[in-house]
């Protein structure tokens, strides 16, 4: 990628505003509100908010499927209005619902095909894409039958299938276990390795501090809080060392080997594993590609 | 960047998947039930020897029934293979990619054209066995009631086929155009056949004003039977039921005109579904 094309986000948004009428009078709810955005090229960017707060409505105006009522949203410098600045993205819908009369490599290669790939390519990136989320014994399986995990995984390979440099994930874990959910940060963490863009959406909060380089919080349509995640969540002047417990006499010797250079000890604390941690240990996060415990 | 232009091959990629879709949903059975339904039918209807009036019969019982199955078909399937992509969210993966709307709606429109073309090539082929088969039966048994030698030609019987087809493909027209702004299936569905009670008695209304009604219901009905095609013109089975060959240049005439209503409702249901938000 060269160096201007860098120098373009891969989104920007600009006073951006969505009306929907509502009701048979046409009363106005305002889903996104003034909402100036910009997601730098390369980096994975997380979407957050509760519901309603305007997250889907903001992806699907970058996605070209929704008008904005006013402002811009440019996508690799384009409108997002424009067919063509959707050639550079892939899309994963929150809870997709994919054709079901289709096996897992016909939808694959049916997306592949609508996003012009042809000829002899074809089978071969299919193949590399569905091997790639781990579904390769389950690909001629009907859709149908595959489970949330397994439908998060396909619709992954649909978004990716052209190779695009920008991929929106919408809720890419909504009912997904947390095998498949680590199994999916994994493969997001695996995107931004290959220089892709990556604006996601999650309610896990854990997981996209795990995995987004920066975060945008809305609230009623509303940006409240935009930065990197290592600034919002602190951690440079501060740090917690974490030793084998000491007895009462042993800690206050630490606090005054602290007071003599003018440090204090703020906290004590046991600290507890997680329990998604746990459960990962025990499930086998090891297996995360294994297609059956992906949901 | 390249420009991305209208696509063919996008578009019959959609229709493709159609047409699987249709096949794949066991619609297909149900027509095939339809076709032996018919054939039973026939059968039992041997026990009636009205020797040649006998053909008009099952003519008329053939396409009468590919133009009553054919239209609930082309309506239902339309609908639902349109709100299928709308309520799975499928269609919002689909114009996530860089497809036009216009091809997205022409090639939903494409498959909904080859799952009726699938269903009145069956049909007609099926009738055009027994009627064939009957009238060879009639033949040996009452050869006096044809002394001209066979009745039936086998080129007539397909072409009314056809145009029972080219009807539907003007049906699937409008439903698409009423399924582009309406919000739920139903009420889709239920438009559709009011589509298709117009369209077959439209002519009604404006012979009867025509001959002395008002100026105002005379423009009305001429206004309705401009907006809606007469689905009458399409009615070929009385004439190859009774042996009257089809004129060919009634046929392009006819074509021509389901052509020009396709057009027009296929490029409305384009316009309309253009700013959609789905």
């Amino acid at each position: 990628m060269s160096t201007v094309a860098s120098a373009v986000p891969a989104i920007e948004l600009r006073g951006l505003i969505k009306d929907f009428s509502v009701g048979l009078r046409g009363v106005k709810l305002r889903a996104v509100d003034d909402l100036s955005l910009r997601v730098p090229a390369g980096q994975v960017f997380g979407l957050l908010g509760p519901n309603g707060s305007g997250k889907s409505t903001t992806i699907k105006i970058i996605l070209g499927l929704l008008e904005p009522t006013a402002g811009g949203c440019r996508v690799f410098g384009l409108p997002s209005t424009q067919i063509e600045a959707r050639v550079d993205v892939g899309y994963l819908p929150e809870s997709p619902y994919f054709y079901r009369h289709l096996s897992g490599r016909e939808l694959v290669r049916f997306y592949a095909r609508i996003c012009g790939l042809g000829g002899a390519k074809v089978a071969p990136r299919v193949a590399e894409v569905i091997d790639w989320v781990g579904l390769t014994e389950s690909a001629d399986r009907l859709v149908g039958t595959y489970s949330k995990g397994m439908l998060q995984r396909i619709g992954l390979a649909q978004a990716l299938v052209h190779d695009p440099r920008l991929v929106i994930l919408d809720e890419p874990t909504s009912g997904v276990d947390p095998v498949g959910a680590a199994a999916i940060s994994e493969l997001i963490l695996q995107l931004k390795v290959q220089g892709k863009t990556v604006l996601i959406t999650s309610h896990l909060l854990t997981q996209i501090e795990e995995i987004c380089d920066r975060v945008a919080i809305l609230d009623r349509g509303r940006l409240i809080l935009e930065g990197a995640v290592c600034d919002l969540v602190g951690g440079a002047e501060r740090q917690a060392l974490i030793v084998e417990k000491l007895s009462p006499g042993e800690l206050q010797e630490l606090r005054g080997w602290l007071g003599l250079r003018g440090r204090t000890l703020e906290a004590v604390a046991a600290p507890r594993a997680r329990l998604d941690q746990i459960f990962l240990e025990r499930v086998g996060r090891g297996d995360a590609k294994n297609p059956e415990g992906g949901g | 960047m390249n420009r991305v232009s209208f696509s063919l091959i996008r578009m019959l990629l959609i229709a493709r998947n159609t047409l699987l879709e249709a096949s794949r949903q066991k619609l297909f059975s149900f027509l095939l039930l339809l076709a032996l339904g018919l054939v039973g039918g026939a059968q039992s209807l041997r026990e009636f020897n009205f020797g040649a009036s006998e053909l008009k019969f099952l003519a008329d019982l053939g396409y009468g029934a590919m133009a009553f199955f054919g239209a609930a078909l082309t309506i239902a399937a339309t609908a639902q293979l349109f709100f299928s992509e709308i309520e799975n969210r499928t269609a919002l993966t689909l114009l996530a990619k860089p497809v036009w709307r216009a091809e997205f709606m022409l090639g939903k429109y494409l498959g909904v054209v080859a799952v009726t073309a699938v269903f009145c090539a069956l049909m007609t082929g099926l009738l055009v066995a027994v009627l064939w088969s009957r009238e060879s039966a009639l033949l040996r048994a009452i050869p006096d009631s044809f002394t001209q030698g066979r009745t039936l030609r086998i080129v007539d019987l397909l072409l009314a086929g056809y145009l029972q087809w080219l009807k539907l493909t003007v049906l699937a027209a409008f439903t698409l155009l009423v399924a582009s702004f309406s919000r739920t299936q139903l009420f889709t569905v239920v438009t559709g056949f009011f589509v298709l009670v117009i369209c077959h008695l439209q002519y009604l209304a404006r012979d009867a004003y025509a001959q002395g009604g008002s100026t105002f219901a005379q423009v009305a009905a001429g206004f309705v039977g401009l907006l809606f095609p007469n689905f009458q013109l399409f009615n070929f089975a009385d004439d190859v039921g009774a042996g009257i060959p089809v004129a060919w240049d009634r046929v392009a005439r006819v074509s021509v005109y389901a052509l020009g209503y396709v057009g027009a409702a296929c490029g409305l249901a384009v316009f309309s579904f253009r700013k959609r938000e789905i």
